[in-house]
């Protein structure tokens, strides 16, 4: 879809129909429970650490994947950096800002490490990924001896969580990543080696640094992600055998849905939207007290409703073309 | 060249026979029981086997199933909820089957009616999968475990049934797979999807055969944890999704399927994956150091196996 095409009405409406539809079937839902989702300051911060969490883990995902790589590593990302960071603000007395600074550094050499076995191995990405989480979950467990981190009374640290904050972590990430994929040379390279990887490579693309830095990219915004998951509980926990995965599923839903609303605006926009999204259902499965296996099948079936509808509407247009057509030839 | 071209075909056995080497070195070297830890090897990889050898004929279509584990564990609790009302061991060996099958056909119907994705389709069907393992423990268990009597698998807890039941899956897979038109298409359509579809050939079709065959391997691969664990937690299988994968890939399958798909990858990898870690445990390396060695070496081998990459641009 041509974005340039459609009316600044289209877009508006295009952009805002599923957040806000999503959003009302939400408040329905608590109100006929008898819930109200916004009640006190701490579901506000719930909702917003969530939303910061699942945006950022979206972008990270979404970086390699809509290039073709897909990267089960990520999450091994997040508990590796969070540990280096939480190790090191603990040894030196660190202030939060502090760790977030070495967790967004650590995060982007793991990143790097991630992309330069990736392009010197050239194995295809997704054998690379599971073998560098075996790795990254392997040396969080060695460095914490397998009983992770724990920094409950360590109020500098702990003290971060707060509605201000992240707001300022979702607004710095997205205008960070709007500013780096939409307004620089990287940027151009990478969508250009997105739609025709050979045609540009042949043109001088280099695709090499360009894999490398999504990868450090990816691994940098992974690191924050750990930072808030630290320093919201104040325990890192041990994760081998794949157990850091879990955390690449949140960002699904989101990434499917932040694909369709940019088509009408910015997907790194329909990616905040789509985390907004995600964090007010959690949310009200927490208000609902929902059963967590409830959830994860709700969730689920949305997935697929909302593929199964992304996979199909040409089909459903061509109805609807076919529908226009007979009417017109029974007026003729 | 035909000589490097059989040994990277090789090299995956090869990898096999040199880490059955090193465990038989190293026990010795360290005077350890060889005998009990083969046992122990065994049980570790019939399971992964059985289930990632159905799982070739998804790899082999250039798909990916990551709910392969959800599945078995869901499964092996209903096959478990079966026994404690029936108390009978070929109804629950019967439901083990039909629900992984009937599982892998909602996997493919969805994909192929629905035109999704394989791999996001059965992203979705793991959280399914994930959610009804614990409704299951809630529903006909005591909310932690379904624990199916000792007793009733006893006699099948032995190395010969699980390697019977490996071997005969294996050989039927080996027979469709290299001596019918199964296998032959399903390499075609992996390798080449649009010439294959303008030959007549139906994707969708042997995407229903290919999860069928799957299914089978992961009821089977169900059943087996049952005889080997009769107490069914939530951990229950739950490694089996990702060592699947492992294996396949160490096994020497190239993940892009297609034409180079080998049936007995799968029993190569998960093999050579236990023989690794037992050989961790014989070294006493702490379990992370264990996972980075593991770790590298899955790299390497693979490295070596997928041989010289003169491609231009990067593999995605």
């Amino acid at each position: 879809m041509n974005r340039g095409r459609l009316s600044l009405g289209k877009r508006i409406f295009g952009t805002l129909a599923i957040p806000l539809i999503a959003f009302g079937i939400i408040f329905l839902v608590c109100a006929v429970r008898g819930v109200v989702l916004f009640e006190t300051t701490r579901n506000w911060m719930a909702f917003f650490r969530a939303t910061a969490s699942v945006m950022l883990t979206t972008f990270a995902l979404s970086i390699n994947l809509n290039s073709g790589r897909f990267d089960f590593s990520i999450g091994s990302v997040a508990l590796l950096s969070s540990v280096i960071s939480s190790t090191l603000a603990l040894w030196l007395d660190l202030p939060a800002g502090g760790m977030l600074l070495i967790c967004i550094l650590s995060g982007t050499v793991l990143g790097c490490i991630s992309g330069g076995i990736y392009v010197i191995s050239k194995l295809p990405p997704i054998i690379v990924s599971l073998g560098v989480t075996l790795l990254f979950e392997g040396a969080a467990f060695v460095l914490t001896d397998g009983y992770g981190v724990s920094f409950v009374t360590k109020a500098k640290l702990t003290g971060f969580p707060g509605v201000r904050n992240y707001l300022l972590v979702i607004l710095v990430a997205l205008a960070i990543m709007i500013l780096i994929f939409d307004h620089t040379k990287f940027g151009y390279e990478y969508k250009a080696l997105l739609s025709g990887q050979s045609v540009s490579v042949n043109m001088g693309i280099r695709e090499i640094p360009n894999a490398i830095a999504c990868y450090m990219i990816a691994g940098s915004l992974m690191g924050v992600v750990g930072f808030l998951s630290a320093t919201n509980t104040g325990t890192i926990q041990m994760a081998l055998n794949f157990g850091s995965i879990g955390v690449m599923f949140t960002a699904f839903l989101p990434m499917f849905i932040g694909g369709f609303i940019g088509r009408f605006s910015n997907d790194k926009l329909g990616y905040l939207l789509g985390g907004m999204i995600a964090a007010g259902i959690s949310l009200m499965y927490a208000k609902l007290q929902m059963d967590s296996s409830v959830q994860q099948i709700v969730t689920a079936l949305i997935l697929v409703v909302f593929l199964i509808y992304l996979n199909n509407e040409n089909k459903l247009v061509e109805l609807r073309m076919l529908k226009a057509r007979k009417t017109a030839k029974h007026r003729g | 060249m035909k000589v490097k071209n059989l040994l990277l075909n090789i090299a995956p056995l090869i990898g096999l026979l040199i880490l059955i080497a090193g465990y038989f070195v190293i026990g010795r070297i360290n005077d350890i029981n060889v005998a009990y830890g083969l046992k122990t090897i065994v049980n570790q990889s019939v399971v992964v086997a059985v289930v990632a050898t159905g799982a070739v004929f998804i790899y082999t279509l250039g798909a990916f199933d990551i709910s392969l584990g959800a599945s078995t564990a869901v499964s092996a609790l209903m096959a478990g909820i079966v026994y404690l009302k029936t108390e009978s061991v070929g109804l629950m060996f019967l439901t083990a089957v039909c629900v992984a099958v009937l599982v892998s056909l909602l996997n493919s119907v969805l994909a192929g009616v629905f035109h999704l994705p394989v791999f996001v389709t059965t992203i979705a069907m793991l959280s399914v999968l994930n959610a009804l393992a614990l409704l299951l423990l809630n529903l006909g268990g005591t909310g932690s475990e379904i624990k199916v009597p000792q007793a009733a698998v006893k006699s099948l807890d032995t190395l010969w049934f699980k390697l019977l039941v490996l071997g005969a899956y294996f050989l039927f897979c080996f027979f469709l797979f290299d001596f019918t038109p199964i296998g032959r298409r399903q390499k075609f359509l992996g390798g080449n999807p649009l010439c294959a579809k303008l030959t007549g050939i139906s994707l969708n079709r042997y995407s229903v055969i290919a999860f069928v065959i799957c299914g089978l391997g992961v009821g089977l691969g169900a059943f087996l944890s049952i005889v080997y664990a009769p107490t069914l937690t939530r951990n229950t299988a739950s490694s089996v999704g990702m060592d699947v994968i492992i294996a396949i890939v160490f096994g020497g399958m190239p993940v892009s399927g297609g034409a180079r798909s080998r049936i007995y990858a799968a029993v190569i990898g998960a093999f050579s994956m236990s023989f690794l870690s037992q050989i961790m445990v014989m070294l006493n390396l702490n379990s992370g150091v264990g996972q980075m060695v593991k770790a590298a070496i899955f790299l390497l081998v693979v490295f070596i196996a997928a041989g010289e990459r003169k491609m231009k641009t990067l593999p995605r």
